[in-house]
């Protein structure tokens, strides 16, 4: 079977004439076609081309382009390369020396400014001092306040004080006898305050593009030994979170005791608590009752261990003792995370009820809660009476080691730093700049990676509120860089401060990165395009670039003849 | 009524002389003619106010608990339902069927209003999905599309501080929703014995859901004493009605199989008794049952956990003729009717020991047992034919010699379009057929249209049913085409049309037929099956290949009509394509030539090759055939 010939040149009969024609007269050629059929044709061709690409490409491309908003892509980058921000944590130091005058002080501050300076070992914090006491006005500027007091007693004798250092439980301050005038020693005291601090600010930066702009300082402090048991309290601790919803639940194996004195106890030992922290965050308080809880059944359970008269609990069964599936530990609604605090009651035949190698009776989850056990004396050896309320209700004796046991792994679970031991305020204060700056390093990695989604994904749409979101997360990054630099971590009435605007920024980046309507989009396939846009675009398609290329070639070959014939 | 007045005694009663119980339980049975049990569960537990408000909680679930608080939830009625309550035969509805739902899933509710519409509609939105979280079912499908404003069907059963201001209804139902075993586990969850001890142990999903009707119920409402602290009370039931002979099956014989022909308990006075032939006796007197048998475990131990809690744990409703016995412990009791009330046999659970079972043995009891009449019969169906338009038809059948005052109410989904000027109501007497039908007029109507996809219909009609009549309500309806992307995955099955909700309202004390009731009822239709035309769903694809067709045969002829030069055929030069393609071909021929030459001395084989050789070229030419068709038909 022969081919059928095609015309392929039939647009220039011409230039095929010519050849055919020295060929010999077997067949026939098509006449010549006239200038002005062939000018129709090209019109007629080009104006089909025309409406394609000027009405119908730019109508195609706007209805079904995404709608993508702008977004400050480089300034996200830079959040995220760790350009944007210059970490410093500002640490106002605020001297006081009773029974000196002001130009002394003033003196020692200057001795200490230059003893920093001289070895440059501050590291990560600004140490700036401050002299004045507290009779005159505030030494700082406005909405500062200092990040510790230094209390000097000079006027004191040497054998009236009987500790050399002391720290103020409830309050930043650093009390010093007589015996620390020197300015050497006084430093000595803070960089032993501050040391912990360091090295958890650089635990948090070490491994972020931020690190690099405080290589030297961050060399300095770190340490093996103290990057393990940072390690441990972070892995412990929660994620940094405005609201934490505490949940205290009692699980009774069995009936009883049904009733506990959970909120006089709750008041006693953990309101206290939760109010000095509300500066870090808010905190939900729920308790509940749950009777019959048994055991999950992937632990191999309790064995009575005969020589202690006691039923041991194998470590390996720890991590599945809390019964996920039935006992009712559902999260709290609404934002924030679920602090879980589990007080078990075994029933009377399996009591007392230990941790089989320590002998403990309560234990921490990390990032979930805490875990006790309450082993009331048993009521083996006395028959049990028909209903003692005695036994049906847990009293605040009962309690109070447990809650206070609950407060400690709460402190820990939140991820409030152990040291300086002494003060409270002290450690909060760390724990504040640490969440500050744990917060921007990850709303900087958020940004980071939401920049380059974007850009690897050109299908997805971006919704104006994403780019709000960006600007929002991005402001308050900015505003929470200034004000640890300038030492304004808390919150107060007229600014957020560090870590406010480092939660707001943080809240700000995940709303744009979990936009719900960029995640639906993103599984648009692109072979669902294709069946849709061959067949209805092809038959129109081929005919046209097939008589356009046809066209263009005759056109070529047209010029060149034309060249060739001149 | 004895039923009635027994399940409102712990609620009222009990409450007004004693302060609530934290906690209580209730377990009431009664036999239904033709071997079927009514097993009705209550579980009541309550916590202060206060002590909710603070989120301290003991017997009140937590997890319920939160959820109310975080979405205003002031009072809540939850219904999960299955089956149909057969009330021709099994009489009256159980608590007035105020703790009944319609087929599927049933929620309303009373929600803070403070903020307006839209922060009511948050509200709503984060308590459904809340709910369907805990319950795994699938509320968060309850939208504004399937939410109605009731207006006189619902009352608050609690009592609220400002009589109810502040406080707005909203009503959703899911009668598709299958209600199985994964919404009974967290229902079970929040009891605080968890189906463990007590009469909740009973519960379990494979007789629960084996049954011919079930209902489970959870209401959330405050309830307030005077000289007392409010409290916050949650109610939870479970109503059961059990075919005694199938739920009776052996637990390691559970697949039901004919039985073999020498157990059969044959009719032999029938004309057709033969060997092969078997019309079933009808059972004399009543089964043997007992509740091990029936739930398959007996009732272990007990969940007496709150003080003053002494109410009966058991009861039964039954002949004083029939023999009851306990076993407890392994000791046998003979339980006596209650003192009060020869019909009812009351136990209390002992706190020691851990199995109880109660036991019935068959008897023939003369006394034909007591069966209360319902308010009202009701049905409801869908006339018409074809998928364009059709019709409902209600039928409401008042039996009593009293006229009743109904509230009548339907939530229609926007995709059937009712047109209320073909609304007739018409009554006619039961006692006498050949009578007019005569019109009755609703004495008010509330009527909110449907917008598509934003809104359903709702209608509720106050009526009055004359004594001893049957009044009808019909109505037209068109069914609206949906887009394609509106159908469920099972799209020929239909949709479902939620149930008519019937509230009986009571009589009013001054009425001159005394015995009306004087608490209001509710009954409700069985869900309806709306069969809607169903698309082809390659569709959008048949479309756009019909499309390119036609553009393919119009926009490609015009267009090559229009670009084309017409030559003769002679006169088509050869183009370089074919040209180089026919010197292939040639090359291909001489080498399958010499090939041949080759195999023919080496023997047969060879025409394989050939053909292969053959097919090749032809395709080939084939190819090049399409490439040259619209110059193949030259003409001048």
């Amino acid at each position: 079977m022969d081919p059928i010939p095609t015309d392929d040149g039939g647009g220039v009969p011409g230039v095929e004439g010519l050849g055919l024609r020295g060929s010999g007269n077997t067949k026939p050629t098509p006449p010549t076609e006239s200038p002005r059929t062939l000018l129709t044709r090209r019109t007629i061709v080009l104006s089909f081309w025309t409406i394609v690409l000027c009405l119908g490409l730019p109508h195609w491309l706007w209805t079904t382009s995404t709608y993508r908003a702008s977004l400050p892509l480089s300034t996200m980058n830079d959040w995220a390369e760790g350009k944007a921000c210059d970490l410093r944590f500002a640490f106002p130091i605020h001297l006081r020396v009773l029974g000196w005058t002001r130009e002394e002080m003033v003196d020692l501050g200057g001795n200490l400014s230059v003893l920093l300076g001289h070895d440059g070992s501050d590291g990560l914090l600004d140490f700036t001092f401050h002299v004045g006491n507290a009779v005159e006005e505030p030494p700082l500027p406005a909405h500062r306040d200092p990040a510790l007091t230094v209390v000097l007693n000079a006027a004191d004798l040497p054998d009236t004080y009987e500790v050399a250092s002391r720290l103020e439980p409830g309050e930043s301050t650093l009390r010093l006898g007589s015996g620390m005038s020197q300015a050497g020693e006084i430093l000595d005291q803070i960089r032993k305050i501050t040391a912990p601090q360091q090295e958890a600010l650089a635990y948090l930066l070490s491994g972020t593009p931020f690190a690099a702009t405080e290589h030297e300082a961050l060399q300095m402090t770190r340490n093996m030994r103290s990057e393990a048991s940072l390690d441990a309290r972070n892995t412990r601790a929660f994620k940094p979170s405005t609201t934490y919803h505490l949940s205290f639940s009692l699980f009774v194996s069995g009936n009883e005791p049904s009733a506990w004195a959970i909120e006089d106890a709750l008041a006693a030992y953990v309101t206290p608590l939760l109010s000095a922290l509300s500066g870090v965050s808010k905190f939900t308080v729920t308790t509940q009752v749950q009777l019959h809880a048994s055991f999950s059944p992937s632990i191999a359970g309790p064995t009575f261990d005969e020589a202690s008269r006691e039923w041991k609990l194998r470590k390996e069964d720890l991590s599945g003792f809390v019964n996920a599936a039935e006992w009712p530990l559902s999260p709290s609604i609404g934002e924030g995370s679920t602090i879980n605090f589990v007080l078990y009651v075994p029933a009377p035949g399996h009591s007392p009820l230990v941790v089989a190698d320590t002998g403990g009776t309560g234990w921490l989850v990390p990032q979930w809660g805490g875990v006790a056990i309450l082993n009331l004396d048993g009521p083996t050896t006395q028959p049990k009476p028909a209903i003692d309320t005695d036994l049906a209700t847990l009293t605040i004796t009962d309690l109070d080691e447990i809650i206070l046991t609950f407060a400690d792994q709460l402190t820990a679970l939140i991820g409030l730093p152990s040291s300086p031991a002494g003060s409270l305020a002290l450690r909060i204060a760390a724990l504040q700049r640490e969440r500050a700056t744990a917060l921007l390093l990850s709303t900087a990695s958020t940004l980071g990676a939401l920049s380059r989604l974007v850009h690897k994904l050109p299908n997805i749409p971006i919704p104006d509120t994403v780019a709000t979101s960006v600007g929002t997360s991005l402001r308050h990054l900015d505003l929470a860089c200034q004000d640890l630099g300038v030492g304004r971590y808390a919150k107060t009435d007229t600014n957020l401060g560090a870590l406010g605007n480092a939660q707001a920024a943080s809240e700000a980046s995940e709303k744009a990165f979990f936009e719900p309507s960029m995640v639906g989009q993103v599984y648009f396939p692109d072979e669902h395009k294709v069946a849709v846009y061959v067949p209805l675009l092809g038959p129109m398609g081929v005919p046209l670039v097939l008589a356009g290329v046809k066209e263009l070639l005759g056109l070529y070959r047209g010029m060149r003849e034309k060249v060739k014939g001149t | 009524m004895k039923l009635a007045q027994l399940l409102i005694l712990p609620a009222t009663l009990l409450s007004a002389v004693l302060a609530i119980p934290e906690y209580s339980e209730h377990l009431h049975l009664r036999p239904l003619p033709n071997g079927y049990l009514y097993a009705g569960f209550n579980f009541t537990a309550s916590t202060s106010l206060s002590a909710y408000e603070s989120q301290h909680f003991r017997y009140f679930p937590r997890s319920l608990g939160q959820i109310l608080q975080h979405s205003h939830t002031k009072e809540l009625h939850l219904r999960f339902a299955l089956g149909r309550w057969d009330d021709e035969s099994w009489g009256s509805r159980p608590r007035d069927g105020k703790r009944e739902g319609g087929t599927g899933v049933e929620i309303w509710a009373w929600l803070d209003s403070g903020g307006g519409k839209p922060a009511v509609e948050e509200r709503w939105s984060s308590l459904v999905n809340s709910l369907s979280g805990l319950f795994c079912a699938s509320l968060n499908f309850i939208d504004r599309t399937k939410t109605t404003r009731p207006v006189l069907s619902f009352e608050p059963e609690g009592t609220h501080r400002g009589g109810g201001d502040g406080m707005e209804l909203l009503h959703g139902t899911l009668p598709h929703e299958v209600v199985c075993t994964e919404n009974l586990t967290p229902f079970l969850k929040l009891l605080p014995c968890k189906g463990k001890a007590g009469i909740s142990s009973l519960l379990d999903g494979h007789k629960v859901f084996d049954a011919n009707w079930q209902t489970m119920s959870i209401d959330v409402r405050p309830v307030c004493h005077v000289g007392e602290e409010c409290r916050l009370e949650i109610q939870q039931t479970v109503d059961i009605v059990l075919d005694i002979e199938r739920s009776m099956r052996p637990r390691n014989d559970p697949i039901p199989r004919p039985r073999p022909v020498e157990e059969l308990e044959c009719d032999e006075s029938k004309s057709y008794h033969a060997s092969d032939t078997c019309y079933p006796r009808r059972k004399e007197g009543e089964m043997a049952w007992s509740l091990s048998q029936i739930f398959g475990t007996p009732v272990r131990g007990s969940c007496h956990v709150a003080d003053g809690d002494e109410s009966p744990d058991v009861s039964l409703e039954i002949s004083p003729d029939r023999a009851v016995e306990v076993l407890h412990s392994g000791s046998n009791e003979t339980l006596m009717s209650d003192a009060q009330d020869q019909r009812l046999r009351v136990y209390r659970l002992s706190d020691s020991g851990k199995y109880t079972d109660i036991s019935l043995i068959q008897q023939i009891i003369q006394e034909a047992p007591h069966q209360e009449q319902p308010p009202l019969y009701a049905s409801r169906q869908i006339t018409g034919f074809g998928q364009e338009r059709g019709g409902m038809h209600a039928v409401l059948h008042n039996p009593h010699t009293y006229p009743q005052r109904i509230v009548y109410l339907e939530s229609l989904p926007w995709f059937l379009r009712p047109y209320m000027h073909t609304l007739k109501v018409l009554s006619h007497p039961t006692t006498s057929h050949d009578q007019p039908a005569t019109p009755v007029k609703p004495d008010k109507m509330f009527y909110t249209p449907a917008l598509d996809r934003k809104r359903g219909t709702h209608l509720e009609l106050l009526l009055t049913i004359p004594a001893q009549s049957t009044v009808e309500l019909t109505y037209d309806f068109d069914k609206a085409i949906l887009r394609y992307t509106e159908y469920p995955p099972d799209a020929n099955r239909g949709f479902d049309v939620a149930p008519a909700i019937i509230r009986v309202l009571p009589l009013n004390s001054n009425s001159t037929a005394g015995n009306g009731k004087t608490q209001d009822s509710y009954l409700r239709t069985t869900s309806l099956l709306l069969p809607l035309p169903t698309p082809d769903f390659s569709m959008p694809y048949n479309v756009i290949i019909l499309t390119s067709t036609v553009i393919a045969l119009g926009f490609g002829s015009i267009f090559n009509l229009l670009v084309r030069r017409f030559v003769l055929a002679e006169e088509v030069p050869r183009s370089a394509l074919a040209v180089r393609v026919a010197g292939v071909m040639g090359k291909v021929r001489g080498w399958v030539r010499s090939l041949k030459g080759r195999m023919r001395g080496g023997g047969d084989g060879g025409g394989r090759a050939v053909g292969g050789a053959g097919e090749a070229a032809g395709g080939a030419g084939g190819m090049n055939g399409i490439s040259g068709v619209a110059e193949s038909r030259k003409e001048r």
